[in-house]
């Protein structure tokens, strides 16, 4: 795609390509010194600072290891770990298993699809910090209409965001509502990409509805499936604002997540180096999850 | 036609009983927000009633439509501050964002130099590394250039995506080189030939991301929480959720500030959605 670069020796071409270079890399300066000091500096500065103590205030002190050593046996991390996770698997799955549900019903010529298409991707447009506080009242104990309409069926609803694991389902329901939409258009388009014939030579050969769902559009939406599951992987991985809005009642944090930990450390405790140390331990676990998935992808996805 | 037995009625039905359910569901908390915007105090004392779905629909309808819950919202604290903040902010991030990028896609694209793809796939690389890593040394960074708490400290680090050189240069390289050379015999710079053919060209692409940019940097919060300290630097996002913590307001106003934070998009929605869809598509299938 046009990166094979062929090199005419004369002498006039060798001089228009000497300034071509030079245009080159003067219209990429922009980009690429930006990209050098807030990624590559901020990079190795992050990595060397992951081994000191740093309270922001006096020099860092090294002190080798010791904050990866403390990650692992700190009870905190532990609990942020497990709360992200809680929210990230269900999150993963059911979004992608609701869009594409979603997608397959709306590429069909049924009535109303372009309302139905709007009104499922709002909430995408959606400022985050408002979602959680109006998702925050919605699942209010006393006023808000969660409870509200159980009261209805007799039933007395949770404190949904003052427990764990109601916290985590509330989180989760509202991650759902917030992204659906996204991966919905993403489906959409991916669905316009399967060739008609396959249907129609199916259809001629007796295949029911379900059959061509199971039989062409899965394998062949695989590859938008898998691409959605690692950007939901990453996504879901550092949910922040939304827990930071919805649970942060009082002063105690009810349901701290891996990057609520981080901010906390880092910004309201000034353990910058430990901060720093728990942002890699984040890194990894993102890079691990896209690499496991990236090889897992041969047993499972289909390039037409 | 001959498909269309009971059968077909029977499951269109239940499909548009599933759909229809799922709708409800998902403007619920729209229209929620909006009713209970317009409430009184006392009337945002009341739980719902446990009775008739007459009752409840004349609950949570309110009985005087109290639009002075808006104008409360900007007594309380600087909304219109914070709204200035964030127009001017993202509009900023767009159009540099934009800028920056388009000249870097374009460059791996269509221009022949040294190094050009060793460049372009360390700056990928990039993409897969979270901002949480990031975060601690740029506000250092922002520090020592004092920063801190300003716009450029809002804008500048913000400006330079890998994901839109990534996406225009995909999009650029859909063009012929021919193009280019022909415009270079006529004895056109690079630039002149970026800026007078190739960028007419991108139009679709540059909206896209410029939209998907613009919606991005509207509800950015973690940097703008991080870098920011006094009420006039806050954006919505930011002041919208210290907001919640600090003052011991109403429901009613923080949900009347919360929906004020999201109309706009929604109204810009409504005259970019086709291109707004279609760079959301381009992300996926390219991706």
């Amino acid at each position: 795609m046009g990166t094979q670069t062929t090199y005419s020796t004369g002498k006039k071409s060798n001089s228009l390509s000497a300034s071509e270079s030079r245009w080159g890399y003067g219209l990429i300066a922009p980009m690429m010194i930006g990209f050098a000091i807030f990624f590559l500096i901020a990079l190795g500065a992050s990595f060397v600072l992951s081994f000191t103590k740093w309270d922001l205030l006096n020099a860092p002190v090294f002190n080798g290891l010791d904050n990866y050593r403390k990650v692992f046996g700190d009870p905190k991390f532990r609990t942020a770990l497990f709360n992200t996770f809680a929210i990230a698997v269900p999150n993963v799955i059911l979004r992608v298993g609701i869009a594409m549900g979603l997608a397959v019903a709306l590429n069909s010529k049924i009535a109303f699809r372009t309302f139905y298409r709007i009104v499922f991707f709002l909430p995408v447009l959606t400022m985050p910090v408002a979602t959680a506080t109006i998702w925050k009242w919605v699942f209010d104990p006393k006023y808000g209409p969660v409870n509200g309409f159980l009261r209805q069926a007799g039933v007395e609803g949770p404190s949904w965001l003052f427990h764990q694991n109601t916290a985590i389902f509330a989180v989760v329901v509202v991650l759902l509502w917030s992204g659906v939409g996204y991966d919905m258009i993403i489906f959409l388009a991916g669905l316009q990409a399967i060739p008609r014939d396959y249907y129609e030579a199916s259809s001629l050969d007796g295949a029911s509805g379900w059959q061509q769902f199971r039989d062409i559009t899965v394998p062949l939406l695989t590859p938008t499936t898998f691409f959605l599951s690692v950007i939901a992987v990453i996504g879901s991985l550092q949910v922040f604002d939304l827990v930071y809005v919805m649970t942060r009642l009082d002063t105690s944090n009810r349901l701290p997540t891996l990057v609520y930990y981080i901010y906390n450390l880092g910004f309201e405790q000034r353990q910058m180096g430990y901060a720093i140390a728990v942002a890699w331990v984040l890194l990894a676990l993102i890079l691990g999850f896209t690499f496991v998935q990236f090889r897992m992808q041969r047993r499972w996805v289909h390039y037409q | 036609m001959n498909n269309r037995t009971w059968r077909w009625y029977l499951s269109r039905f239940l499909l548009h009983g599933l759909l229809m359910t799922l709708a409800v569901i998902f403007m619920f908390p729209f229209v929620w927000s909006l009713l209970t915007s317009l409430k009184t105090m006392p009337e945002l004392l009341r739980p719902m009633p446990s009775g008739s779905v007459g009752e409840v629909v004349r609950y949570l309808i309110p009985k005087h439509w109290r639009w002075e819950n808006y104008q409360q919202v900007f007594d309380t604290v600087p909304f219109g501050r914070f709204y200035l903040n964030t127009i001017f902010v993202t509009i900023a991030r767009t159009i540099g964002g934009v800028l920056i990028a388009s000249l870097a896609g374009f460059a791996f694209a269509q221009l022949r130099f040294k190094g050009r793809d060793v460049i372009f796939f360390i700056l990928l690389a990039g993409l897969m590394v979270p901002d949480q890593v990031l975060i601690v040394p740029r506000y250092i960074l922002m520090r020592e250039f004092k920063w801190l708490d300003t716009y450029q400290g809002l804008i500048v680090p913000l400006l330079f995506s890998a994901f839109g050189a990534f996406l225009l240069r995909q999009f650029f390289l859909g063009i012929p080189r021919d193009f280019f050379e022909a415009a270079q015999i006529e004895g056109a710079s690079p630039f002149r030939i970026y800026r007078d053919i190739y960028l007419p060209l991108a139009g679709p692409a540059l909206s896209a991301f410029g939209f998907l940019t613009f919606l991005w940097s509207w509800n950015e919060f973690l940097w703008a929480l991080t870098i920011t300290n006094s009420t006039d630097m806050r954006v919505l996002s930011v002041g919208i959720a210290l907001f919640q913590g600090q003052y011991n307001t109403n429901t009613a106003v923080m949900l009347a500030a919360a929906n004020l934070a999201t109309i706009p998009l929604l109204i810009l929605f409504l005259f970019f959605q086709k291109q707004l869809v279609e760079g959301i598509a381009l992300t996926g299938v390219k991706g």
